[in-house]
């Protein structure tokens, strides 16, 4: 009998795994543009000068090489935190792809959190690096975007609700159909919520914009898919019954 | 062997695994948001401190 306690340290277990990885990303990739990012921004400042945020200089809070490490901490940390969320979830679920192995039910889980709370985030109001971004707006852009993720997430609730109402019409049917609401719906939340309030400055370059974006959505997608692929690796017996069997050949 | 999903589908969920993911948003919120709405002051050096993985997931920002 499994309990909600091993569920849970799984999902930790996941999430640190996954958290780490997204975190590597950054390193690896995410800081490129971050750096070119933080350059416009340097560039434009009179000395020693910035408007109430620091990336460095002689006045910081935290400095450039802190908030680096700090930033890959702050990945790992809302891995296991989501991790352990996602698990929860997992573990509440009676009707998601209840027919399907536990890794085939954590992977498509964990490909619909990605969907709802980083792709359709991504899409309205794409991630911008440093030096992009007005201070007066941040809190209404900060709404808009938790607005955003709440709707993806009960897209994602809804999506599972009809596909088990449509659970007498066969398989290829009722996935078309939750295809096609899922569709119809995000499109309604695209439209329905406002354009981006911000404009990007003119010194920004595109590259460096879009290298940050397309950085910014594979490290996401490394966080919230390899949650799902370790979460659903760690829960499934096969793999465990595979290494029983393997260790009794050897 | 019982079915895998059957077996999961039976975990008892108690109610301090809601607790436990409450814990675990506010962790999210607190690396993330932290704006200085709920730790006032220490939130800048918090705020700081995460900087480039709010940048790198997607977060707003400044």
């Amino acid at each position: 009998m499994t309990t909600y306690k091993s569920i849970a340290l799984r999902g930790i277990a996941a999430g640190g795994i996954a958290g780490v990885a997204s975190a590597l990303v950054q390193l690896l990739v995410t800081e490129i543009p971050i750096r070119a990012a933080l350059a416009v921004e340097e560039a434009r400042a009179p000395a020693g000068e910035e408007a109430g945020h620091s990336h460095g200089g002689e006045d910081e809070l935290v400095t450039r090489g802190a908030q680096v490490l700090g930033g890959m901490l702050g990945v790992v940390i809302v891995g296991i935190a989501v991790g352990l969320v996602f698990a929860t979830a997992y573990a509440l679920s009676k009707r998601w792809f209840a027919d399907s192995t536990p890794f085939t039910r954590s992977f498509t889980f964990g490909a619909a959190v990605f969907g709802a709370v980083a792709l359709l985030p991504w899409i309205k109001y794409p991630a911008n690096p440093p030096a992009v971004g007005d201070p007066e707006t941040v809190n209404y852009r900060t709404a808009l975007y938790l607005g955003v993720v709440v709707a993806g997430l009960v897209i994602v609730w809804a999506a599972s609700w009809l596909a088990a109402q449509l659970r007498a019409q066969s398989q290829p049917v009722r996935t078309t159909a939750v295809l096609l609401a899922v569709a119809a719906a995000t499109a309604v939340v695209l439209l329905a919520f406002p354009a981006p309030p911000d404009t990007i400055p003119a010194d920004m370059p595109v590259n460096v914009l879009w290298q940050f974006r397309l950085s910014s959505l594979a490290q996401l997608a490394t966080l919230y898919v390899g949650i799902g692929v370790v979460f659903g690796l760690l829960v499934d017996p096969a793999t465990r019954r595979t290494r029983a069997v393997e260790k009794a050949s050897v | 062997m019982t079915s895998p999903a059957a077996s999961l589908s039976a975990v008892r969920v108690p109610k301090w695994a809601f607790a436990v993911s409450l814990l675990g948003l506010i962790v999210t919120y607190l690396v993330l948001q932290e704006n200085g709405l709920a730790l006032g002051a220490g939130s800048e050096l918090l705020h700081e401190f995460f900087h480039d993985g709010r940048h790198a997931l997607g977060v707003p920002c400044h």
